[in-house]
């Protein structure tokens, strides 16, 4: 037998994948040895219609449509760039507020991620458990906010909404209550073997590799890289609410896991933290006259660092928004990931990426 | 073995993001978990179009993605219904005249049921899926229909006539004096 290379698509319609993108894998034997990769199914041409259909104090909620599940992180790093343009403060409550939100956007992004690497290892009993204990975060939020997913809270000078005490107590509620089943999960996902040991050593990024194909977020933080835009920035004060990074070691799918599981257990801390210390104040401040010169804002989403660069030229539209998103910049490190690991693994280490498609083709 | 008795309890759903923001995509997921619960009326998601009866699409059709949806749409056997899930499936939303988006997905494919809302919420997911199991059960009565009227041709000297089963089903039931034009029967009908 010679040595015979096939190739073997994936996507874009795939059963195990929610995203439309397309990976072609070519194996030799059961062994990945290249990978070329195809996300653009889903480009829409929101950079183009934010600076010709929308004019500027519309586009928070435009650039929201981006994603579902980080909405919340991309109309705040665009409201941020848009109010360092117009020049205004925004109130302390304010961004009390949107960090909280930020913190619930992960807790319960991170929880769909935990539950697809689950449903991946052929644990579909964890998915239902998970995805049943994420809608108590949803149900807050829907509370908070008015929709489940796509809720439009931030505007540029503050958000729209505020809490009330009746609010405040259920978030609490939920919050201990989330905490509960992540510690359970923590459990689950170390001892249990399908979750544990199936996973360890697979999908391996390591330090060095994450460091040269530029990976950010949890990718990164599993494999060692202490890399995390909360704490690199000022915007948010996330130094006020008890923000810790936490650095996983291995870079494997297990980690991933394990990292992602103690950013939930942070995230439920700085929440609860958030509604300790929640100043008193107006939610809103009034913005005047027209953005004028150019701001760039990173913004720690989900799935690691999002970059806004926006131009305006003291008009009502902007002439330049630029969006770089979390996935896009990952790709690389992703195909290095895949090189090397056995094809029916692929399904299972793309789950643990927490690939985002719609961010990425915008 | 006649399966078409049981496609009511199993609808099997085919599941496409034709370039949606995911927030509709995650809002599925979650009318399938224990809260909603959507597998209690039979419903499995799967990823095969040819074994699907019910076709749930997101997004409003980029580009490139209208390609993939007719040929999955094709694929799916009859009978079939597909569902618009969401503000930009059916009319193209807030992405509406952008440059490679063609404003839902009506123009491709016939769609039977439209849900509104962005993101559309699980108790209307589940609303518009239990639409579409009715909607199932009639496409599957007029297929047997149009089966039971075509096996019974006539026959007369040796010339084998279906006009008269064409003509039951091509006027919906009407008589030839009902369908031909201003026939007061038909004006009442068509009021009715």
């Amino acid at each position: 037998m010679g040595r015979k290379i096939i190739d073997i698509p994936l996507g874009s319609q795939h059963i195990s994948l929610l995203e439309p993108i397309k990976f072609r894998f070519a194996c030799e034997n059961e062994k990945i040895v290249d990978v070329s990769s195809d996300v653009g199914f889903v480009h829409r041409g929101i950079e183009k219609a934010c600076t010709t259909k929308f004019a500027y104090d519309a586009v928070p909620y435009v650039v929201a449509r981006i994603c579902g599940l980080c909405a919340i992180t991309h109309s705040l790093a665009y409201t941020t760039a848009a109010e360092s343009l117009l020049e205004g403060v925004v109130t302390r409550r304010a961004k009390y507020l949107r960090m909280l939100l930020v913190e619930l956007d992960r807790i319960h992004s991170h929880m769909l991620c935990l539950s697809h690497t689950a449903e991946n290892a052929g644990f579909e009993a964890m998915f239902m458990r998970i995805m049943g204990d994420r809608e108590s975060v949803m149900d807050i939020q829907e509370r908070i906010t008015g929709n489940r997913v796509q809720f439009d809270y931030v505007s540029i000078g503050g958000v729209n909404r505020d809490i009330t005490t009746d609010i405040e107590k259920e978030i609490r509620k939920t919050l201990a209550f989330i905490r509960e089943k992540t510690h359970g999960y923590l459990e689950e996902f170390t001892t249990n073997w399908s979750l544990s040991l199936k996973f360890k050593g697979v999908g391996v990024l390591t330090l060095d590799e994450a460091y040269r194909y530029n990976a950010i977020g949890p990718l990164a933080r599993a494999a060692g890289l202490a890399t995390d835009v909360r704490s690199e920035t000022d915007y948010l004060p996330y130094n006020e609410i008890g923000y810790e990074m936490r650095v996983g070691e291995g870079g494997d799918i297990y980690s991933r896991n394990i990292v992602r599981l103690f950013e939930i257990l942070n995230s439920i801390t700085m929440c609860e933290n958030i509604l300790g210390g929640l100043p008193e104040g107006e939610i809103q401040t009034k913005m005047k006259g027209k953005p004028t010169g150019e701001a760039l804002v990173r913004l720690e989403a989900p799935r690691g660092e999002l970059m806004y660069y926006i131009r305006g030229e003291g008009k009502a539209m902007l002439s330049r928004v630029r969006i770089k998103t979390p996935t896009f910049a990952s790709i690389p490190a992703f195909i290095e990931v895949f090189k090397g690991s056995e094809y029916a693994d692929a399904p299972a280490i793309l789950a643990s990426f927490d690939p985002c498609m719609s961010c990425t083709a915008k | 073995m006649d399966f078409s008795r049981y496609r009511k309890r199993s609808p099997w759903i085919l599941h496409y993001n034709a370039g949606s923001c995911n927030g509709c995509d995650i809002e599925i997921l979650a009318a399938l978990s224990p809260r909603y619960d959507l597998e209690r009326f039979g419903v499995l998601n799967s990823g095969n179009p040819k074994q699907s009866d019910i076709f749930l699409v997101t997004g409003p059709v980029t580009y490139r993605s209208r390609e993939r949806l007719v040929e999955l749409y094709n694929q799916m056997p009859e009978p079939k219904v597909v569902i618009a899930l969401g503000s930009c499936t059916c009319t193209g939303g807030v992405f509406r005249g952008m440059y490679n988006v063609e404003d839902g997905i009506d123009r491709y494919i016939p769609v039977d049921v439209y849900i509104p809302g962005c993101a559309a919420s699980p108790e209307l997911i589940i609303d518009g899926v239990v639409q579409a199991l009715d909607i199932l059960e009639k496409k599957t009565k007029e297929r047997e229909n149009a089966k039971r009227l075509y096996s019974e041709p006539t026959t007369e000297n040796g010339i084998t006539d279906r006009s008269n089963s064409a003509q039951k089903i091509g006027t919906g039931g009407f008589s030839p004096e009902e369908m031909k034009p201003n026939s007061p029967e038909r004006r009442e009908n068509e009021e009715d």
